[in-house]
């Protein structure tokens, strides 16, 4: 998709490479620093009452087969060398979600001795994801935000309003 | 009650062999997932899910870690799905006549149906990752212990009909009662044994996700891992036809076919959401204590009786 002369084969190609992309986001969720509250969310999330595998998603285990890294919590100094090996060892293209207001901001931890700061501080973020900790409806529908983006082309930096799932 | 036949070329690439057997593999993987989705009452996965899957991992960057063999590392995935895809031309898909057909072609398929997990096995130990050793010993393993009461049990028929043929076996499966009725205890040991070969639960200790990370695909990205799916697609289509062709009376015509492999199926997908996961000391000890042992009673049994 970064170089694509405008040949019709071409066109269908990024076609077909979109609908993939869109239809079969796998994620692997890591939790940064965070309390616990936002991951309880996130399986929430994932357990058959939400069942995100209508949508495609599943959970992975190796970062290698993820496309999306779902990233809960402040990023602090330990786990800051962490968070950017697992967003290495991710292939392309690949995208950050960070769920929960201490991912956006730093929440309640901001200004700590041992907090980097914000997850965009760390990896470059294309949802967030605000809530203490954000309801599970959410937290779909930030998935669903970041997929309809794709469509466009490149990821836009989209923000979820807190009363979006209401 | 007899098979039709078709053109070599069009059986290499179209029918049995090609395309049709890569659809009819992403169509009983989506039909397994959906199956099980519903009984842990969640809706599931849409139906171009697997398809979907395949093009998003084919279109996406491969990494190659360090540390490993680049050779190896390309070639494996190509020789699991090329084996695989190898193995369809000597078995009844659809109820046709198979593509290619010679004495023994039954012990051929049951070794290409294995090279699957060799080379899975192969590309866990050749790279540098903890987990995909470890992953790797387990699939090997598990080889070992599956394989003997498989092949035990897919002898049973064999002997009965007199031939290692596979279409011979077919045939004399139509003409006569279901060896499922006949056979009860190989039938259940093959439907098992087939369950331990596809790693499905409760035999996915190899690449159990919530000890090892991924098994022996974990340093494996995009294309290798899209490949190696679909050889394990292909395989699950590939096995139930010959369970459903050796025990299920024969598969005489593409209906034949559909009803019969669709039934084991769900079978399958039944056993799989029952049982959790068995450790990998327990599932040889399950094979080499009771599915052995039970699938040379069966074969005591059909010598006496023969």
């Amino acid at each position: 998709m970064e170089f694509s002369p405008d040949t019709p084969w071409q066109k269908v190609l990024d076609a077909v490479r979109r609908w993939a992309r869109i239809n079969s986001p796998w994620a692997i969720h890591y939790n940064s620093g965070s309390c616990n509250g936002c991951d309880i969310e996130i399986l929430a999330t994932l357990t058959p009452r939400y069942d995100l595998e209508r949508f495609g998603v599943k959970l992975q285990g190796s970062p290698r087969h993820a496309d999306i890294l779902i990233c809960t919590g402040p990023v602090t100094r330990q786990s800051r060398e962490r968070l950017l090996r697992i967003y290495e060892q991710m292939p392309d293209p690949k995208f950050v979600v960070a769920v929960g207001s201490c991912g956006l901001s730093g929440g309640a931890f901001r200004g700590c001795y041992n907090i980097v700061g914000d997850i965009s501080e760390v990896v470059p973020v294309d949802v967030f994801i605000p809530g203490c900790p954000p309801r599970p409806e959410a937290i779909i529908f930030g998935m669903v935000k970041l997929l309809e983006s794709l469509k466009k082309g490149k990821a836009e930096v989209a923000t979820v309003s807190e009363g979006a799932h209401a | 009650m007899n098979n039709l036949t078709v053109h070599p070329l069009i059986a290499l690439l179209l029918f049995p062999g090609g395309l049709f057997l890569l659809g009819g593999g992403l169509l009983y993987e989506w039909i397994d997932r959906k199956l099980v989705a519903r009984f842990q009452n969640r809706l599931g996965p849409r139906w171009f899910q697997p398809l979907a899957d395949l093009v998003k991992l084919l279109a996406k960057e491969e990494i190659t870690p360090q540390g490993v063999n680049r050779a190896l590392f390309f070639i494996l995935p190509v020789i699991a799905l090329a084996s695989a895809l190898t193995s369809a031309l000597y078995v009844p898909i659809a109820g046709f006549v198979p593509a290619s057909s010679f004495r023994g072609d039954l012990i051929v398929t049951l070794y290409l149906l294995s090279v699957l997990t060799l080379c899975l096995g192969l590309a866990g130990a050749n790279t540098m990752n903890r987990f995909a050793l470890i992953g790797a010993t387990r699939t090997l393993t598990q080889l070992f212990s599956y394989e003997a009461p498989f092949l035990l049990a897919l002898l049973g028929p064999a002997i009965v009909t007199k031939s290692w043929q596979i279409m011979t076996i077919n045939y004399y499966a139509q003409q006569h009662t279901w060896m499922a009725i006949t056979q009860p205890i190989g039938f259940v040991v093959a439907l098992v044994g087939l369950m331990g070969k596809l790693e499905l639960p409760p035999f996915d200790a190899p690449e159990a996700e919530t000890e090892i990370v991924a098994g022996a695909m974990t340093e494996y990205s995009g294309r290798g891992l899209a490949l190696f799916h679909l050889g394990k697609n292909v395989e699950l289509f590939i096995g139930l036809t010959m369970v459903a062709a050796f025990y299920l009376g024969g598969l005489a015509n593409p209906l034949e076919f559909l009803a019969k492999t669709l039934g084991l199926l769900v079978v399958l997908t039944v056993l799989q959401s029952l049982f959790a996961r068995l450790r990998i000391d327990q599932t040889v000890g399950l094979w080499w204590r009771a599915g052995a042992l039970l699938a040379l009673v069966q074969l005591v049994v059909v010598f006496l009786l023969r």
